[in-house]
């Protein structure tokens, strides 16, 4: 079979490289998605400054639900103290260290903040030094509680040496001067104070993280660490610590860093179904229209005798084969282009630079398993009227059209049409990021259900224009008109391909640009204080801000306001759900800064062990006022709170706020992250806040509404990421686009000749051809948006209160733009092609 | 099933008396009611060269098709070999048609991707047998293109064509070769040389050949020509004479 297939391969290249392109293609996107979701579950963070241990020990950062993926908990949990001396006396431990770290930085001698490598976590003990692999002291170590050791990079950036004085800003007490009492010779070591003074600084001396560390770490004789390990992990059995050591020790390290990990799943997660969407889809119209071009060699030999299988065994082995050529250098460029994503993702913030990625042959496994299944299906099916109809038949059929476009696909792709508007409706019902994605899933299948109804309806709509067509209209348009009917198959597969790049780029962006601005509006309208307040070199702002800022001439309100993660279990139509999402953290006084449209209760309420919800999550898991709701806070502790507040503005504030006593002691900064000020609005309480920010090292003052909430250039990650995606994705449609156009022109060449042999001069074809490129292109337009229309004016209604999205208008004529120019184009140049040879040659060469 | 037949085979290779070909009773409808086979019988001997004759929509291709397992009858029985085929489902007709019977179509049929060697073993490959060689050799030198083996049907002329499309129907060593206007497409030469071919291959080889024409010099050839009107066998003749079909065919397109 293989042998046939090959043979028969030989004199289709159009067709073929349009396959080949499509598995190219599709093999990249979607080796890059696999290769993100498997760092996400496995990729290794550097241990960093736990080079020097053997064996970490820590909470436990992730939060297991039951058959479900594992939460990472970005904040740091706690240890006791006690248990780093109990471990210190297993037998093979050579040294322990209990690590605590704590928000500091440094202020050089112009008033400028030297922030560490996480000004958050740069604080620490001096013993914390002996987690480090290799770091030698130029000094000594810090004496007393007025005397601190810097790392190498913030000494030189602070300007100065073992022996010089330097202020330090630490856990959020007021800028002090300190000794430099020694160098550590190691990169984002941090600062180092003595023991007892660490403690003190990072609350471990009173309050409710009283007696414990962050972790501990234990060194161990030469090769003793897997035994050692094991005696820890009895000594810890029934607790819910972790023990690591080796690569895992990374793990460790960083919980927030970790926490980023588990968002590569969730963009591979949210990627897939798109991308596995429009990669079956371009697949299958590729190898579609390579089959068409084959249908009467196939049939020709189920008239010398193959089987229908072999038929469609002969059309698969000659698709695999082609599949097999092109995936080789699709996962290549897949791994590459994971690669430049993650570098994207970490320049725009959304990842730390620390994370590296997972490079291991499973993606591309996964890729050749998808793609050869998907291949293997369209090529069946593709192949599966010619296969099955009498020899006879299958000869005559071969040489037009199939007569009729079969029902069962007619009904198939309605239907799909049907729920694709039935999906659309979502947007109204659930004002939330989730919700605005079925707007473009709605707009991809509805596509897929065009392509599929397409043969139906281009009959029928060439059938009405031929009946409309006047009497004495030129030859070449009554020739087009009725290719568009006679050849319904081939003009419905063109037309709904480029119909799905309309509809596609129409949908994800508009859906994108939707939820942005709406979102952008809730926060604008929500928020009424007009500055904000914050101290990111310093990890948090300092305890004494908040009043100083209050009593600033002009501020009418301020109130702190913080973030953190919870993990949320419900149960959704009685599955149980988890789903961890960014919480705000809010005083009672919050209502002064912000008005978050509260619809039932009062911020007010916000104190103890309380919480407020947004409407739609009130709705969807029962969390209405006065209900006690079970969250799991940022470093695991589970909590009971009350629902104080219900609110409206859950798009632009998330879907829940914590009140600042619920959250206190489960942070790692124990921090205030920014204070929002409400000032009488003149320019004088503007200079005032200025003028106090300016007084004290670090912080920074900037207006709330930067006015530039809707525009693309300012978009946030994730929608930024989004709109990476829709270029590639873009991209890729449109090439495969462009090579099924080609393909498909070529594969007329016999009946151009025909067309010629009759009478019809070169002028006359080429303009029925135009004739034609103007029909496809017109209707895949009308289609495309008829189809985007829908959802998306559902999507105004629920987001904007208006029945159209919001977005660049310009994207409209570019579209349209671009999708006549293809039709042009892709149909010129081939037809030219063809009209260049003989028509008799022509002829001759096809039979 | 194609294993079952191949040991079948092997046992009727034994001269017997089980006719290439025996139809009965044979009708086909196709959609829309036109009946293009009405009630037919007939048996092929072995070793006869057969012609159908016909005008246009006597039904003398349905009849061919259905006798060759191209194409299911309505009702009725198709035996080739003494095997019956009519009820078989698309697969094992196509297997069967594959050991039993070859053909030869007005149009050639050969797959134009596919050079003139691949296209004479494409039945045997589909089959999963391996071809025997000497016999293609014998074939070969016999029809005249041993130097044409390695080009591309397109770069052939039409008797070539033709003359290779008989190969392929007797590459398996069929029971029955069925031709269906095997001379249509060719000039007086070329068609003269392809009928004395199907002439030497039946009296040769004793091979069993039905050509369905239209063209009375080309039954004239035949051992036998059965004459097709609306679906029936009006008559039969036997060693016709060209001036005797033309004569029963004008007569035919009067009535």
């Amino acid at each position: 079979m293989l042998y046939l297939a090959v043979r028969m391969a030989r004199r289709r290249v159009a067709a073929l490289v349009a396959v080949a392109c499509a598995v190219l293609g599709g093999a990249v996107l979607v080796t890059g998605t696999g290769v993100l979701a498997e760092s996400g579950l496995r990729s290794q963070l550097p241990a960093g400054r736990l080079g020097g241990v053997d064996v970490v020990v820590s909470a436990d950062q992730t939060f297991r639900p039951g058959g479900d993926l594992p939460i990472a908990l970005p904040e740091r949990g706690a240890v006791p103290a006690q248990l780093a001396d109990r471990l210190g006396e297993l037998p093979g431990v050579t040294g322990v260290v209990g690590d605590v770290s704590f928000p500091a930085a440094l202020v050089d001698a112009d008033g400028r903040v030297v922030p560490g490598e996480d000004p958050s976590t740069a604080g620490h003990g001096w013993s914390s030094t002996g987690l480090l692999q290799d770091a030698p002291v130029d000094g000594r170590k810090p004496g007393d509680s007025r005397e601190v050791a810097v790392d190498r990079d913030m000494a030189a950036a602070a300007g100065v040496q073992a022996g010089d004085r330097v202020e330090v800003v630490a856990a959020g007490r007021d800028a002090a001067e300190y000794r430099v009492s020694g160098v550590v010779d190691a990169p984002g070591a941090g600062v180092f104070f003595a023991d007892p003074t660490a403690e003190q600084l990072a609350g471990r001396d009173s309050g409710p993280r009283a007696g414990t560390v962050d972790l501990i770490g234990l060194r161990t004789e030469t090769g003793a660490t897997d035994s050692v390990a094991a005696a820890v992990r009895d000594q810890l059995r029934g607790t819910d610590m972790v023990v690591a050591t080796g690569e895992d020790r990374g793990d460790l390290a960083a919980p927030d860093a970790v926490a980023s990990r588990s968002l590569l799943i969730l963009l591979a997660g949210s990627l897939s179904g798109i991308v596995v969407l429009i990669t079956g889809f371009v697949m299958a119209g590729a190898l579609g229209v390579s089959i068409a071009g084959q249908r009467r060699e196939l049939a020709l030999m189920r008239a010398v005798g193959a089987t229908p299988k072999q038929i469609r065994r002969l059309a698969t082995a000659q698709a695999m084969v082609i599949a097999a050529v092109a995936l080789v250098p699709g996962a290549a460029l897949g791994y590459l282009l994971a690669g430049q994503f993650r570098q994207q993702l970490v320049e725009r913030g959304v990842l730390p630079e620390t994370l590296p990625l997972t490079f291991s042959p499973l993606p591309a496994l996964a890729t050749a398993l998808l793609l050869a299944l998907a291949v293997q299906v369209s090529a069946r099916g593709a192949a599966w009227r010619t296969s099955r109809m009498p020899a006879t038949e299958a000869v005559a059929e071969s040489r037009t059209e199939p007569r009729n476009p079969s029902r069962i696909r007619t009904r198939a792709g309605l239907l799909l049409i049907l729920a694709a508007t039935t999906l659309s409706v979502v947007p109204l019902l659930a004002r939330t990021v989730l919700g605005a994605a079925a707007t473009s899933m709605a707009g991809v299948i509805g596509a897929i259900g065009l392509a599929m109804a397409g043969p139906a309806l281009a009959r029928h709509a060439g059938e009405t224009l031929a009946r409309r067509l006047r009497p004495g209209v030129s030859a070449p348009t009554w020739l087009a008109v009725s290719n568009v009917r006679g050849y319904a198959l081939r003009i419905a597969g063109v037309v709904s391909t480029l119909a799905m790049a309309v509809v596609f780029v129409l949908t994800y962006t508009f859906a994108q640009t939707t939820v942005m601005t709406a979102t952008s509006d809730d926060v604008r309208t929500g928020t009424l204080a007009q500055e904000r307040l914050s101290a990111p070199a310093l990890g948090g702002l300092p305890e004494g801000t908040l009043d100083a800022v209050r009593e600033t001439s002009g501020v009418r309100a301020a109130a702190p306001v913080g973030s953190t993660t919870v993990v949320w279990p419900y149960k959704l139509l009685g599955e149980d759900e988890v789903e961890s999402s960014s919480a705000m953290i809010l005083t009672p006084d919050a209502w002064s800064v912000l008005d978050l449209d509260v619809r039932f209760g009062s911020l007010a309420g916000l104190s103890g062990d309380t919480i407020a919800v947004s409407s739609d999550v009130a709705r969807s898991r029962g969390a209405g006022l006065g209900e006690r709701i079970g969250l799991i806070l940022g470093e695991g502790t589970r909590v009971n709170a009350e629902v104080v507040a219900v609110y409206d503005r859950g798009l632009g504030f998330g879907p829940v706020a914590l009140s600042r006593d619920l959250a206190t002691g489960h942070t790692t900064t124990g921090l205030d992250e920014s204070i929002l000020v409400r000032t009488d609005g003149t320019a004088t309480a503007q200079r005032e806040l200025a003028a106090l920010a300016e007084s004290r090292p670090g912080l920074t003052v900037e207006p709330t509404d930067t006015g530039t909430g809707g525009s693309l250039t300012e978009a946030p990650p994730e929608v930024w990421v989004n709109l990476a995606t829709i270029v590639v994705l873009l991209g890729y449609l449109l090439l495969s686009i462009a090579n099924k156009l080609v393909a498909t022109t070529a594969q007329r060449r016999g009946e151009i000749a025909t067309l010629r042999l009759n009478g019809t001069t070169p002028r006359q074809i080429r303009t029925m051809m135009r004739r034609e490129a103007a029909m496809i292109g017109a209707a895949a337009l009308t289609t495309g948006l008829v189809l985007a229309a829908i959802p998306l004016t559902l999507l105004g209604i629920g987001f904007l209160d208006r029945p159209w999205p919001a977005g660049p208008v310009w994207l409209l004529p570019a579209t349209a733009l671009t999708i006549i120019s293809l039709a042009f184009v892709t149909i010129e140049v081939p037809t030219r092609r063809a009209l260049r040879t003989a028509p008799a040659e022509a002829l001759a060469g096809r039979e | 099933m194609s294993k079952l037949l191949k040991g079948v085979e092997a046992a009727s290779a034994a001269p017997d008396h089980t006719p290439a070909i025996a139809l009965a009773h044979l009708g086909k409808t196709y959609p829309g009611g036109v009946r293009a086979l009405d009630d037919v019988s007939l048996t092929v001997e072995r070793g006869t060269f057969l012609a159908v004759m016909g005008p246009s929509g006597s039904g003398k291709s349905t009849l061919m098709h259905c006798a060759a397992g191209l194409d299911a009858p309505t009702v009725g029985s198709v035996r080739i070999d003494g095997y019956e085929i009519a009820g078989l489902n698309e697969t094992r007709r196509t297997e069967l048609r594959r050991e039993r019977i070859g053909f030869v179509f007005q149009s050639y049929n050969l797959v134009p991707s596919l050079s003139v060697a691949d296209n004479i073993t494409l039945p045997l490959r589909l089959a999963g047998r391996a071809p025997d060689q000497e016999w293609l050799r014998t074939l070969i030198e016999r029809v005249d293109l041993a130097d044409r083996l390695t080009h591309r049907p397109a770069e052939l002329s039409g008797g070539q064509q033709q003359r290779a499309a008989i190969v392929r129907a007797l590459a398996a060593r069929p029971a029955v070769v069925f031709a269906d206007e095997p001379t249509g497409a060719l000039d007086l030469r070329s068609a003269h040389e392809v009928l004395n071919l199907l002439r030497d291959l039946v009296d040769e080889l004793r091979q069993t050949v039905v050509m369905v024409t239209h063209d009375p010099a080309a039954a004239a050839q035949a051992h036998q020509a059965l004459v097709m009107a609306d679906g029936r066998v009006v008559d039969t003749l036997h060693t016709p004479t060209a001036a005797d079909l033309a004569a029963r065919l004008v007569a035919l397109g009067e009535g």
